[in-house]
């Protein structure tokens, strides 16, 4: 009994994904371009949530990455991801594509 | 998308109830995947206790993984060991499945979900099947403390499969919180509970609680890759644990 009611608990925990999207939360554009982000700093506002949608027009692959934002998200070439982050305390933040890093940028959260 | 995940983690899943093997394994999974990245990872853990028969108990993996989809990695895990006063041994092959359940920091927590399948090597031993939810929860800039903290929880099921397989449910409960200082070094404290038998009394030797320090580091290479480390002390916490394990884990991905 008590195994069953575990695996039930077990289930219904993973099913539980929550739904609601954050529609509401401002959202950001960078391209990369010629193995390159189109924008060097992104001013983004403290202490809320935000996605920043990462547009490769690029015909070979990319990786966000960020060591301080704690991401890292490969976008195939001409493909687009988005990247939920925040909140975020004022400062800056850097990012880059791993995959060339000479192309790196900041996030900077004010 | 999500449904495809959940199909794909629930087809595992069942086929965990239909299999089995069963060890202390100290290794944090987290619900992350990193996408087009092969991984070779070494985890290792060794006992420290003045009683014979708690100390030098010895635990080493060596996996090879790749993130094959946005949200699933599969790895292939090669299982050593040597119990106090004995010899290593081959003990197990396992396949272990991640699968990222949520795009990360859409929700309130990341969620994941692991299984994987452990074929003993000794005759003697039963497979084993091992699954279950992986939790994690940035949370930046908690009480104004400036430095932002990552949260992972483990709860993990399993059950023995086959030939020589017994009824026990063996459940193991770890978490882990860090400081994120910077992506070198992040100290945190971690927490492995082991229950041989969720569905029965506990004894003398079971269940065991271990809790500790760690520190978690990455050095980004770039073209050349990535290493990551993770260090560990856990502390027994009751007298069915050993009064401490070491636990290590070293991995080195490169993007494909």
């Amino acid at each position: 009994m008590l195994k069953r009611s575990l695996l039930g608990l077990l289930l219904a925990a993973t099913l539980a994904v929550p739904i609601a999207a954050h529609a509401a939360d401002p959202n950001f554009t960078l391209t990369i371009k010629d193995r390159k982000f189109d924008a060097a700093e992104l001013d983004v506002p403290a202490n809320v949530k935000f996605t920043v949608t990462v547009k490769n027009d690029d015909k070979v692959p990319s990786e966000f990455e960020s060591g301080d934002l704690n991401r890292e998200q490969v976008v195939v070439g001409g493909g687009t991801i988005t990247v939920f982050l925040g909140p975020l305390t004022p400062g800056s933040y850097e990012f880059f594509d791993d995959f060339n890093p000479t192309a790196r940028g900041h996030i900077v959260a004010k | 998308m999500l449904r495809n995940k959940l199909v794909a983690a629930a087809t595992l899943a069942a086929a965990a109830l239909v299999t089995r093997h069963a060890y202390a394994d100290f290794e944090m999974h987290y619900p992350v995947i990193d996408y087009r990245e092969a991984e070779l990872e070494h985890n290792g853990s060794t006992s420290v206790d003045n009683r014979s028969n708690l100390n030098n108990n010895q635990s080493y993996t060596v996996e090879l993984g790749y993130g094959v989809t946005p949200w699933w990695e599969p790895e292939i895990e090669f299982d050593l060991g040597a119990a106090p006063g004995q010899n290593w041994t081959y003990s197990a092959t396992t396949f272990e499945n991640t699968f990222q359940l949520t795009p990360q920091g859409e929700y309130w927590a990341d969620l994941g979900f692991f299984a994987e399948y452990s074929h003993a090597a000794s005759r003697i031993d039963a497979d084993q099947m091992t699954f279950g939810p992986l939790v994690q929860k940035e949370w930046n800039n908690p009480f104004g403390s400036g430095v932002d903290t990552l949260h992972t929880l483990n709860l993990l099921i399993s059950k023995q499969v086959g030939r020589n397989r017994n009824d026990a449910t063996p459940v193991q409960l770890s978490w882990q919180s860090r400081l994120r200082l910077n992506a070198f070094f992040e100290p945190g404290i971690e927490y492995y509970g082991n229950f041989n038998n969720i569905a029965d009394r506990f004894t003398e030797t079971d269940p065991t609680h271990r809790a500790g320090p760690v520190v978690v580091g990455a050095y980004n290479m770039y073209q050349y890759g990535k290493v990551k480390y993770e260090l560990g002390y856990l502390f027994g916490l009751n007298n069915a644990t050993e009064r401490g394990t070491v636990r290590w884990r070293l991995e080195y991905e490169k993007s494909f």
